[in-house]
């Protein structure tokens, strides 16, 4: 993919930045890194890539990242899960190469991991593993300049035990999903709480094709 | 959708279908809960939940949805003698929990009553109804998680990366978890910003927590 980004609509920029917004007020842990990370640069040119999925709390995270002096690119860690007004915003406002459009087709997914891969990253940041198997299926010789890999969710750390396992893991990664503040929070109370949210609520509200019984 | 009333199955009792499993009770359902693992089976029948096989639980299930990590929990015996109208979803990962193939080949007919819901039409008629294509329901037809919570799993995403700079080429190759004075930290900053305070050891507990000689 020879273009610096690839997002549905730019125009959807200032509703993304607005969403954005709103999701940090709720996230002091990560403003408290990030007026840190501006001050102390910790990742100061150290080229990241990160695969999650892109929404309002990723964005969020990707301009702490870039706070910190990372030169970051984010890819879609699902087909599905992109929230295209962050996508905008990234590029628009934050000038963060994105790489995702909700609906993509899996063979469009897989480019933009490989977009991901071509910014030649030092870390690459993963939900489910897919840089890394993408890193050691197509692109061993980032091996010789990665400083390692970190993985946020329960599937990605089970493949990369199994790489492990195997023998192929040849760089560190933080499994970032069996920190206790991860791992009992996010899985129990987010996935727990956002998937009822689907459930229960409006999207589903008006719909009556099911028999009741 | 109401879930008071209703039964709802959940695949698996990790930390994910867990949360769906407490929340789903909360929320009215009679939750029943299937897993592989005896002591998270143990676990998830002390808390309260019935546990069963899945062939089981579907032929009473309203809602079932899978958050296990593994392929086909949802699998052709349960297609056959699912309920009509039954709604199965995922939370995993990816797309492997349900097998969709498998309820493609069994069905007449795939209709789409609205976005994110295909309804298989069975040969005897029954209505299987998916949501979100199998993809992790949570993020394809909602938001996705709170920002609350997110705050602390990117929290350690962004102190997992600047450990990673910090230590490079120290590190062994493999999987590691980030130290546990850093997941601390975490916690500690959030119940700061949460308002929450909380008591400290004294000397006298931590010396007592530290040293074997002394008893009741």
């Amino acid at each position: 993919m020879s273009k610096q980004y690839d997002v549905k609509d730019l125009s959807l920029a200032e509703q993304g930045r607005k969403r954005m917004e709103w999701a940090e007020q709720e996230m002091p842990v990560l403003r408290l890194i990030r007026e840190r990370f501006e001050k102390e640069q910790p990742l100061r040119g150290v080229r990241l890539s990160a695969c999650l999925h892109v929404t309002t709390e990723t964005g969020n995270l990707a301009k702490v990242l870039a706070a910190g002096g990372a030169d970051v690119v984010l890819c879609a860690s699902n087909p599905l899960s992109t929230q295209d007004d962050v996508a905008a915003s990234l590029v628009h406002h934050e000038e963060i190469p994105v790489y995702a459009i909700k609906g993509e087709s899996n063979e469009l997914y897989y480019e933009h991991i490989k977009a991901a891969l071509d910014h030649n990253p030092q870390i690459t940041m993963d939900d489910g593993a897919d840089l890394v198997s993408g890193v050691l299926k197509d692109r061993p010789d980032l091996l010789e300049t990665m400083y390692g890999s970190t993985e946020e969710t329960t599937t990605g750390v089970i493949r990369l035990r199994a790489m492990a396992a195997e023998g192929v893991l040849t760089f560190p990664v933080i499994a970032v999903n069996d920190s206790d503040t991860k791992h009992l929070f996010d899985n129990r109370y987010g996935t727990g709480q956002s998937t009822i949210d689907v459930l229960s609520g409006r999207p589903m509200c008006c719909w009556r094709a099911r028999r009741l019984w | 959708m109401l879930l008071a009333g209703k039964t709802f199955v959940v695949g698996g009792y990790g930390y994910c279908s867990r949360g769906i499993a407490e929340r789903a009770r909360g929320m009215g359902a009679n939750v029943i809960v299937t897993e592989i693992d005896p002591i998270r089976a143990l676990e998830a029948a002390m808390d309260g939940f019935r546990v069963m096989p899945m062939e089981r639980a579907a032929p009473v299930a309203d809602f079932i949805v899978t958050a296990t990590g593994d392929k086909h929990v949802i699998d052709i015996e349960d297609f056959a003698v699912m309920k009509d109208g039954c709604i199965i979803a995922n939370s995993g990962h990816f797309n492997v929990e349900i097998n969709i193939p498998a309820l493609e080949g069994m069905s007449i007919e795939k209709r789409q009553p609205r976005a994110f819901i295909d309804q298989y039409i069975l040969k005897d008629g029954r209505r299987i109804n998916l949501l979100g294509e199998g993809r992790l329901i949570n993020l394809t037809s909602a938001e996705g998680h709170p920002s609350a919570v997110m705050d602390m799993s990117f929290a350690n995403q962004a102190l997992a990366s600047e450990f990673l700079v910090k230590n490079k080429g120290k590190l062994p190759n493999g999987v590691h978890a980030l130290p546990k004075d850093l997941d601390r930290e975490i916690a500690a900053l959030k119940l700061q910003a949460m308002g929450i305070i909380i008591d400290v050891l004294t000397p006298e507990q931590e010396s007592y927590l530290n040293s074997w000689q002394e008893g009741t």
